[in-house]
């Protein structure tokens, strides 16, 4: 397997090209630094846009939710989608207004998601998700019955089209404004866990 | 005006409805924390998730971009656009796999946008757009030229169908689950500024 995915008349990327970035393990590591992804999708001339959680296996995206939501169903049904992840790194603040952007790194995936019927990778695809939010917690919750295993639907997206763009470092003035007295530099955005917050517990265990 | 946007067959939250707020103040919140959208449009069948950066004005959301770009074309055209901005604020630790989930604010807007052709309203919006990042910080910088300025291309989506869904709060879990030993509870997730990194080229 090549160590890029190859650049397609859906991802080529037309503006700032030199943002554009093909490799493989660039595309995977945005993929995995978001809990949710954005799954942009048309019911015919209407798009939506519908933010949820996603994990990843190898070059395969999964998203997963209730039998017969809207989302699951059109994407069930073959609907061409595009996924996109995008993570804010900073706010870049130039001498002039014009020059002003952000730092970011967004990966894009198009394709057509399928149900994964096969009950060994649905259930497999289950772990791999509970692993991304807590590495060996699956040991110690009760995964899902037959009944809830039976009320999810996993949708599996393979990923063969895919880009990332991603702007880093500093702000890019004209050189006429470098004598502008105001500050230039970056802001950085960082998403951090905070403290956490325990459920209350019941007298029992207690 | 009306305090709430009316739920329209676009806007009716059909999951967990009980996580929908048609109230103008939560959506326009939501919208507000947000440096960033995700616009999703359809060229030819073919679906596109953008993200871009947004701001507003009162009921009209604004993006911005180089004349010529796929997004802003499309959108010009008069795609059906669908915007969201979604922050996640935890992860939702349960007793049951089933009932993990994620604690997070999302606003969805729906319609099509227009090309801001109004150069006084196009100003005013570039303006608003400098004071979200850092309000006053217009008085400083070199505003845009004229070059610059005819080479922004401003889209203006007035909001009028438009929904928020929310969760907050502890995991809900099954009654016969409570009693398995395992920590439950929220990892909240913060965003925020960290240190500002001057430009190297800053003077002195």
């Amino acid at each position: 397997m090549t160590d890029r995915y190859t650049q397609t008349e859906l991802t080529r990327i037309r503006r700032i090209a030199q943002y554009a970035n093909y490799d493989r393990p660039t595309v995977h590591a945005i993929v995995d630094a978001g809990w949710i992804c954005q799954v942009a999708f048309a019911v015919g001339e209407q798009a939506h846009c519908i933010p949820t959680a996603h994990w990843r296996i190898g070059d395969t995206l999964y998203i997963h939710g209730s039998n017969g939501s809207r989302l699951l169903k059109a994407l069930a049904q073959g609907a061409s989608a595009c996924v996109c992840i995008a993570h804010l790194d900073g706010l870049v603040l130039a001498r002039s207004a014009f020059n002003h952007t952000m730092n970011y790194r967004s990966a894009m995936i198009y394709g057509q998601f399928r149900v994964v019927e096969d009950e060994a990778e649905k259930w497999r695809s289950f772990e791999v998700f509970m692993d991304k939010i807590e590495p060996g917690r699956r040991h110690e919750v009760r995964m899902p019955d037959d009944s809830e295993f039976a009320a999810t639907t996993v949708l599996a997206l393979d990923i063969e089209q895919a880009v990332a763009k991603i702007r880093q470092g500093p702000p890019e003035d004209d050189a006429a404004d470098m004598d502008i007295p105001v500050w230039a530099g970056v802001w950085p955005i960082e998403t951090r866990f905070g403290t956490p917050v325990a459920d209350a517990q019941p007298e029992a265990v207690i | 005006m009306s305090s709430s946007y009316p739920q329209t067959e676009l806007t009716r939250v059909r999951r967990m409805a009980a996580r929908a707020h048609y109230d103008r103040a939560t959506v326009q919140a939501i919208l507000d924390t947000g440096w960033i959208c995700h616009v999703g449009f359809t060229v030819d069948g073919q679906a596109h998730c953008i993200p871009t950066a947004h701001w507003r004005v009162d009921d009209t959301l604004y993006i911005h971009g180089s004349n010529g770009s796929r997004l802003l074309k499309a959108l010009a055209d008069g795609a059906r656009a669908c915007v969201c901005v979604a922050q996640v604020d935890g992860l939702v630790l349960a007793r049951s796999a089933f009932h993990h989930s994620m604690n997070y604010r999302s606003a969805m807007v729906y319609g099509q946008f227009r090309v801001v052709d109004d150069e006084a309203e196009k100003w005013a919006s570039l303006a608003a757009f400098m004071d979200k990042i850092a309000p006053g910080r217009r008085q400083e910088v070199r505003m845009p030229d004229d070059n610059e300025f005819a080479a922004t291309t401003v889209l203006a989506l007035d909001i009028v169908e438009a929904v928020a869904k929310m969760r907050s709060g502890p995991p809900k879990d099954d009654e016969a689950d409570m009693a398995i030993p395992v920590w439950a509870g929220v990892r909240p997730l913060e965003t925020r500024f960290g240190t500002p990194i001057p430009d190297p080229a800053m003077a002195g």
